[in-house]
């Protein structure tokens, strides 16, 4: 199986209606490009081209496919058509849309809307450590209404990772890459290859997988808040089970952040499925609740401390 | 780490495959294992599988960037897989435990280790020769070596298949471990099942494969060897690496895992019972009819302007 990266088709190659302006990014299961459609509007096109099964040479159009590796070659298809199936019934402002999907040069495309902006990942990385309060709750909350189209047509999206967040230039986020979201509710389908990203995968996308829900994307959410504070990925979940050295982010950014918010990450990032939020209703209506600015802790004297409890008890 | 890797399973003859291949690699240490579960007992390819996926398991675990030390990480991992094989057919009440050949290499530091239990081979090819081999578990093996019989006559001996040490099963798997083997740029490590040896000698494939391009020429013994097994051959696989020196100007085709990270673990391992060669085959037909429910579907839900 050649290890070899596959070339991309050039730039202004004539692809069906779209020219194609640049390649925006390879991986091993597809490429993506930017292109331009015929009015002129900028769009991203997918192509299905695994590199462990089909090549293509500079200046080929069509992959090469070994007759050995065919019928691995269409499989993959199903599960990028997997991928069409889910995003195509999605219709929301907060999930990337798919506006065509066609057949050419003996694979398959998928034409999705682009639009200028960045991801969370580029985000975090330019702003590490310094993303506020107001930021998350606002970015979470609009993030997590696509997310809640996602779950009620029954799907779950499985990798949800900062690099999976778009951000337009408003701010207003983009779920993309549905590469792992499965039908998951309808269960006569076979589980395909797992596919999962350190850190930010539950603990139940290593096990047997049955468990996978709503949870397993809401420890991603919490992954990613999570991600927000630190500047980097949290410890992998496969890790924490063995030895669970996170710190939880009510201690970490103790005063930094109201408690609401940081008791919402670690509850997110609960190991036990059953302990986290549910559904991403219930994280919502915790995110949007009243905030309570961080208090300024100083160490209370032990007389401060005497006088507080009465307080508290006064207040009862 | 610089290397060129191919590996492949087939089915050949026979109804199903219980060969099972895997390699994997972290940014220092490169593992490779070859498991040909044992036809004759139940559920070979149940023991294969899960001896492949026990040794990927723990090079996982262990290789933050190297292993330790090599002979013992085998050992071990080995070790497991016969227990993880006896555990399942205790879990699953099956009158007899599934066995599975194999054969399991490390290379680390330009120096190889390997270990193996049954007839699964390891073949270090250096300069269009062989250089070392596995000596196989088998009793014709033993009667070659007291001089009973041929080479000749133990390729057509009657008992050839039958062998003395494998995982899973009632008796302790003996496994035989070899001298650490230093490699030169250019030495080719290849494990393979019975399938390909049986009709393909390690010389030949030394020749073979001596200067040729490692992604052309291991498909290219895998045909043959495929053909000459005829209607009814064994399952045949193999796992070939090129070792390449890091002064030396890389190949086309080589990995190179320098910028990986330093827990990061590449693995190739196909999922049990998901051998697609064997299942899916997805008709032009529907195909179409994919595209034609997605591109309905896009229509249907896009918001008319």
């Amino acid at each position: 199986m050649a290890q070899q990266a596959n070339h991309a088709l050039p730039n202004g190659f004539q692809l069906e209606e779209y020219t194609i302006e640049r390649q925006l990014s390879l991986g091993g299961f597809s490429i993506v490009y930017l292109a331009q459609d015929l009015e002129g509007r900028q769009v991203a096109i997918k192509e299905y081209l695994p590199n462990s099964l089909a090549l293509r040479g500079e200046g080929e159009t069509k992959p090469q496919i070994s007759p050995d590796h065919q019928a691995a070659f269409r499989y993959g298809m199903k599960c990028f058509f997997e991928e069409g199936r889910a995003l195509a019934r999605l219709s929301h402002p907060n999930v990337i849309r798919v506006l065509n999907f066609f057949r050419a040069n003996e694979t398959v495309y998928m034409v999705m809307e682009y639009e200028h902006g960045r991801t969370l990942q580029e985000f975090i990385q330019k702003h590490q450590g310094h993303i506020s309060e107001r930021f998350m709750r606002g970015l979470f909350t609009r993030m997590l209404n696509g997310l809640r189209e996602v779950h009620s047509n029954k799907l779950l999206h499985l990798d949800l990772k900062p690099s999976n967040v778009y951000m337009r230039t408003d701010n207003s986020p983009v779920l993309i890459d549905f590469g792992a979201a499965r039908q998951t509710l309808a269960s006569d389908q076979p589980m395909l290859k797992p596919m999962y990203t350190p850190g930010f995968a539950s603990p139940e996308h290593y096990g047997s997988r049955k468990d996978l829900g709503p949870w397993s994307d809401i420890y991603s959410v919490g992954a990613s808040m999570y991600a927000c504070l630190a500047g980097c990925a949290p410890q992998a979940a496969d890790d924490r089970i063995k030895k669970d050295s996170l710190t939880p982010a009510m201690v970490r950014w103790d005063g930094q952040y109201s408690d609401r918010l940081l008791e919402i990450i670690d509850w997110c990032l609960n190991l036990n499925h059953l302990y986290r939020p549910q559904s991403v209703f219930a994280l919502q209506k915790a995110l949007v609740e009243e905030i309570t600015p961080p208090t300024e802790r100083k160490a209370p004297g032990w007389l401060n401390r005497v006088v507080g409890k009465i307080k508290g008890a006064a207040k009862r | 780490m610089r290397f060129t890797i191919y590996q492949e399973s087939r089915q050949g003859g026979r109804a199903n495959n219980e060969d099972r291949v895997a390699y994997c690699y972290s940014r220092d240490a490169l593992l490779m294992v070859v498991a040909d579960g044992m036809g004759g007992h139940f559920y070979g390819e149940i023991a294969a599988q899960i001896a492949v996926q026990t040794m990927t398991d723990s090079f996982q675990q262990e290789a933050h960037p190297n292993i330790g030390d090599p002979f013992r990480f085998l050992q071990k991992a080995m070790t497991n897989a016969h227990h993880a094989i006896l555990d399942y057919s205790a879990k699953h009440h099956l009158s007899d435990s599934p066995r599975t050949t194999c054969v399991a290499c490390v290379i680390q530091d330009s120096v190889a280790y390997w270990a193996h239990a049954g007839d699964s081979r390891l073949f270090v090819l250096r300069r269009g020769k062989v250089f070392a081999q596995t000596r196989d578990h088998s009793r014709v093996r033993l009667l070659i070596e007291e001089g009973v019989i041929s080479e000749a006559q133990a390729a057509v001996h009657p008992e050839r298949n039958k062998i003395y040490s494998c995982l899973g099963g009632g008796q302790t798997p003996e496994i035989e471990f070899s001298r650490k083997t230093p490699l030169e740029d250019g030495d080719i490590v290849l494990l393979c099942s019975d399938g390909l040896w049986g009709v393909t000698s390690g010389e030949a494939m030394a020749l073979t494969l001596k200067g040729a391009n490692l992604l052309q020429a291991a498909p290219m013994i895998m045909g043959q060897a495929e053909v000459k097994g005829g209607p009814t051959g064994d399952n045949l696989s193999l796992v070939a690496v090129r070792w390449e020196e890091t002064y030396v100007e890389p190949s086309a085709s080589s990995v190179s895992t320098q910028t990986m990270a330093m827990g990061e673990v590449t693995t190739r391992l196909d999922e049990f019972g998901r051998n697609p060669a064997a299942k899916t085959d997805l008709t032009e037909h529907e195909i179409e009819r994919a595209i034609e429910e997605i591109r309905l579907a896009i229509d249907k839900y896009t918001p008319k302007k």
